[in-house]
């Protein structure tokens, strides 16, 4: 009996393969999705509105509980005690950080991924970012220019729901969105010293419904984001792209499989894939007629670099040499943190969206002349506070007893943080390669990162540290410090480039629709493509430019380029 | 596609019923600070004497649960031994968690080694903290007035007062302050203390701020309740 061949295969079922599944189930592909780990459930998964206090270990966890497991280092916050017990994060899969590289490597390999419990950010870039060679004569610019993105972007935001204000910025163009989210008192303030100092403090474009959106709930403010979305009410592939793709009965769904690799046929073109099932410890192929990537930009990186052939030496469509190379990332770290004195014994406000970026403060350096400052390009900050889950500021305030615990009450609406969000420009010393020694304990090379912060980027932090330090007596804040060092790398999360798209086969791996040079019939559906990473996010925009992406491919369906099974 | 998220809408109406905590064992006062959704679970002759605590010895546990109260006492709200701190901070040691310090944990071996390091931090802080009062009072900590037990917390918590020798103290207080603040404000009434507004998982709208003619909010008076506050706190 013949193996059954899927029209396609979709590697991942993050932002990008979730797109990219529901888009090419709806047009009538028999389409095979793969995913590294479980299936998400909301209900077992999410937060679920439950409280700190219904936690055995409120919120910390137990200690002990990767006892074992090949990669021990414990996430952050959305791997909380919430879904202690579920297999959902990374840790039978180790990576290697070369000498002097410290990335910080978060892996959500439930359906859905990181999507699940994304920041909500969901700015478009502009020809400020995919320009930004011509302009400061630094690096390539993007295969694409704004004109040719736009309808993508305003296609991916209506299909989200994206909240926010028109601004007419040049730098940060404006969308199609739903009503912003209402400011807080600490916005006010802000956007106030904001405007002294020629900051400017806007809402974010901010995946959040604060209206009913196609069929979706509107927000009910519980504040639990970032540990998932009890109803859907922020785009998640849980919620939107999942349950569509399944709809249509197009879809086949594997979870628990891990691929390792890309199969070719005698022509070198992608057939297939091969996966560890990794409940039954074995390795399995799948085969179609399209392979599209979707693995969360390194991860693509790595399981194409692990494609090794007869056909591709160094790893599958890689003769431009170029997979892996130019790894970008957002800096991040707290540039400034204090309270606002005016606002001390002010009653708890219903502004529960902390971890929300209700508004921030969009790129404002470089844009008369891209040479203004010290460095080029330019870096965002999300500033944001108040009446959070955790008096987190009690380590400021000295004492005990009756008056330390009126004084944190006092203080509780009161504090505010902020957080940079600076670009790092490509550079040689980063990169991704494959370990030449260790292997992961189903036998797969490991993935090595190789990265360093540069010159750019760490002066960008020093500026913003300036900036804070003038916004905070601007809007007559006290500061309580700021961050020594960034964050470590790999902790925004936004993490691009080892894929690089552009036009020219020798120097990039893509082309401009995210189809890879050298194969044909294989396509990638993630971050790994941009060629360089800007002050905004990434998931609304892998999002839109899936959308392009399998739009080109449809096409390339109907034109016979690629044949259905 | 949506029908999900509305089916949803109605799950939401039961949320916040979850009663986990009430199943875990030794937690009993833990049940206390979070009456209205655990009342039922509570076994009738729960009492703060008849807890057996799983780390410290019955002398130590006493003295966590003075110095917790002493951190954060009974006002208008109620305070840490309400909340159940003390046997918080035992599980929480006892399970070597650590909720304070900024070391770096990477690996389980990590982990084990931070926890038995606050594991013997904390035994012998409560034993710095009797030698203290020994060598200020000619007593153990326990036996020492109420002036005289705040007097050794003060000239550890407050710069003012801090001497050479005392910087083991220090850290010590530091570390038991850092226990009993996540301790009681991961409670429902440490949280209920401060407003924090999660604790309603569904409004209606988000209302945002309430100062539409006061942009920079230059103009708001401190509520009278706070302002006491201010004045009891100049020490």
């Amino acid at each position: 009996m013949a193996a059954k061949v899927y029209d396609a295969i979709v590697v991942g079922t993050g932002a990008g393969g979730s797109t990219a599944m529901k888009i090419l189930c709806e047009a009538g592909l028999q389409v095979c999705a793969i995913n590294s780990g479980p299936r998400m459930d909301p209900d077992q998964d999410y937060r679920a509105h439950r409280q700190v206090y219904d936690l055995k270990y409120r919120g910390y966890g137990d200690p002990l509980r990767l006892q074992g497991k090949a990669h021990q280092e414990p996430y952050s916050v959305e791997e909380s005690e919430y879904s202690e017990g579920r297999d959902l994060f990374e840790h039978d899969v180790a990576y290697s950080n070369a000498p002097g590289t410290d990335w910080y490597w978060k892996r959500c390999k439930a359906t859905g991924g990181k999507a699940n419990f994304w920041g909500r950010s969901s700015a478009r870039f502009g020809d400020i970012d995919f320009k930004a060679a011509d302009l400061d004569g630094f690096g390539e610019n993007w295969p694409v220019d704004y004109a040719e993105i736009s309808p993508w972007f305003s296609k991916a935001e209506r299909y989200m729901g994206v909240a926010s204000t028109i601004q007419n910025r040049p730098s940060n163009p404006d969308g199609e969105f739903l009503p912003q989210i209402p400011w807080r008192c600490i916005d006010y303030i802000i956007q106030k010293g904001a405007e002294k100092i020629g900051v400017p403090y806007l809402p974010d474009r901010c995946a959040q419904l604060t209206v009913a959106h196609n069929g979706h709930p509107a927000c009910h403010y519980c504040g639990n984001c970032s540990r998932g979305c009890d109803v859907g009410s922020f785009f998640s592939p849980t919620w939107f792209t999942i349950p569509e793709a399944e709809a249509t009965r197009n879809l086949t769904l594997l979870t628990n499989a891990l691929v390792r690799g890309i199969l070719v046929n005698e022509d070198g073109m992608a057939n297939g894939v091969a996966y560890v099932d990794r409940g039954a410890r074995k390795e399995v192929e799948v085969y179609a007629k399209v392979v599209v990537l979707a693995a969360s930009c390194v991860e693509t990186a790595h399981i194409m670099l692990n494609s090794k052939s007869r056909h591709w030496p160094t790893g599958i469509a890689n003769s431009s040499g170029q997979l892996g190379k130019n790894l970008c990332e957002h800096l991040y770290g707290n540039p400034g943190y204090g309270y606002l004195p005016r606002l001390l014994g002010q009653p708890a406000t219903p502004d529960n969206i902390a971890d929300s970026t209700v508004a921030w403060a969009p790129r404002w350096q470089n844009l008369k002349n891209p040479r203004e400052e010290k460095f080029i390009r330019g870096y965002s900050v999300y500033i944001g506070g108040g009446c959070g889950e955790f008096p987190g500021y009690y380590g400021q305030i000295e004492g005990f007893g009756a008056a330390f615990k009126r004084d944190l009450k006092r203080y509780y609406p009161t504090s505010i943080g902020a957080l940079i969000q600076a670009p790092t420009l490509p550079s040689s010393n980063n990169y991704v390669d494959i370990d030449p020694e260790k292997k992961d304990i189903f036998g797969i090379p490991q993935l090595r990162f190789h990265f360093q912060w540069g010159q750019n980027e760490l002066l960008m932090w020093e500026h913003s540290k300036q900036v804070m330090s003038d916004l905070f007596k601007a809007m007559g804040a006290e500061m309580w410090g700021a961050d020594d060092q960034p964050n470590r790398a790999g902790t925004s999360l936004h993490e691009t480039g080892v894929c690089r798209f552009g036009n020219d086969p020798k120097r990039y791996v893509t082309n401009k629709w995210a189809q890879t040079h050298d194969v044909s019939n294989l396509y990638i559906c993630d971050a790994s493509i941009f060629p360089s990473c800007t002050d905004k996010t990434t998931t609304m925009p892998i999002v839109a430019f899936t959308m392009r992406t399998c739009d080109h491919m449809l096409d390339n369906f109907k034109k016979g380029v690629h044949k259905r099974a | 596609m949506g029908g999900q998220g509305i089916e949803r809408r109605e799950i939401l109406r039961y949320i916040g019923m979850a009663a986990v905590a009430g199943t875990f064992p030794g937690f009993r006062q833990w049940v206390f600070a979070c009456p209205q959704e655990h009342s039922q679970s509570l076994p009738s002759h729960v009492g703060s004497d008849s807890y057996q605590p799983l780390f410290f010895s019955s002398q130590h546990y006493r003295m966590v649960e003075k110095l917790a109260d002493m951190i954060i006492p009974e006002d208008d709200t109620p305070g840490a031994k309400q909340a159940g701190v003390a046997e918080f901070i035992d599980f929480m040691v006892a399970n070597r968690v650590p909720v304070s310090g900024s070391r770096d944990i990477r690996s389980t071996d990590d982990a084990i080694e931070a926890g038995n390091e606050l594991q013997n931090r904390f035994i012998a802080g409560l034993d710095w903290m009797n030698a203290r009062s020994h060598s200020e009072f000619g007593q153990q900590f326990m036996d020492c007035t109420r002036e005289q037990q705040n007097s050794l917390l003060e000239e550890l918590a407050y710069k003012a007062k801090f001497k050479p020798t005392t910087e083991g103290g220090r850290a010590f207080f530091q570390m038991m302050r850092d226990y009993t603040v996540v301790g009681y404000y991961t409670t429902k009434i440490g949280l209920q203390s401060i407003g924090y507004p999660g604790l309603r998982a569904v409004w209606p709208k988000m209302p945002g701020c309430s100062h539409p003619d006061d942009p920079e909010h230059a103009n708001l008076r401190e509520p009278a309740s706070s302002a006491v506050s201010t004045q009891s706190n100049k020490n």
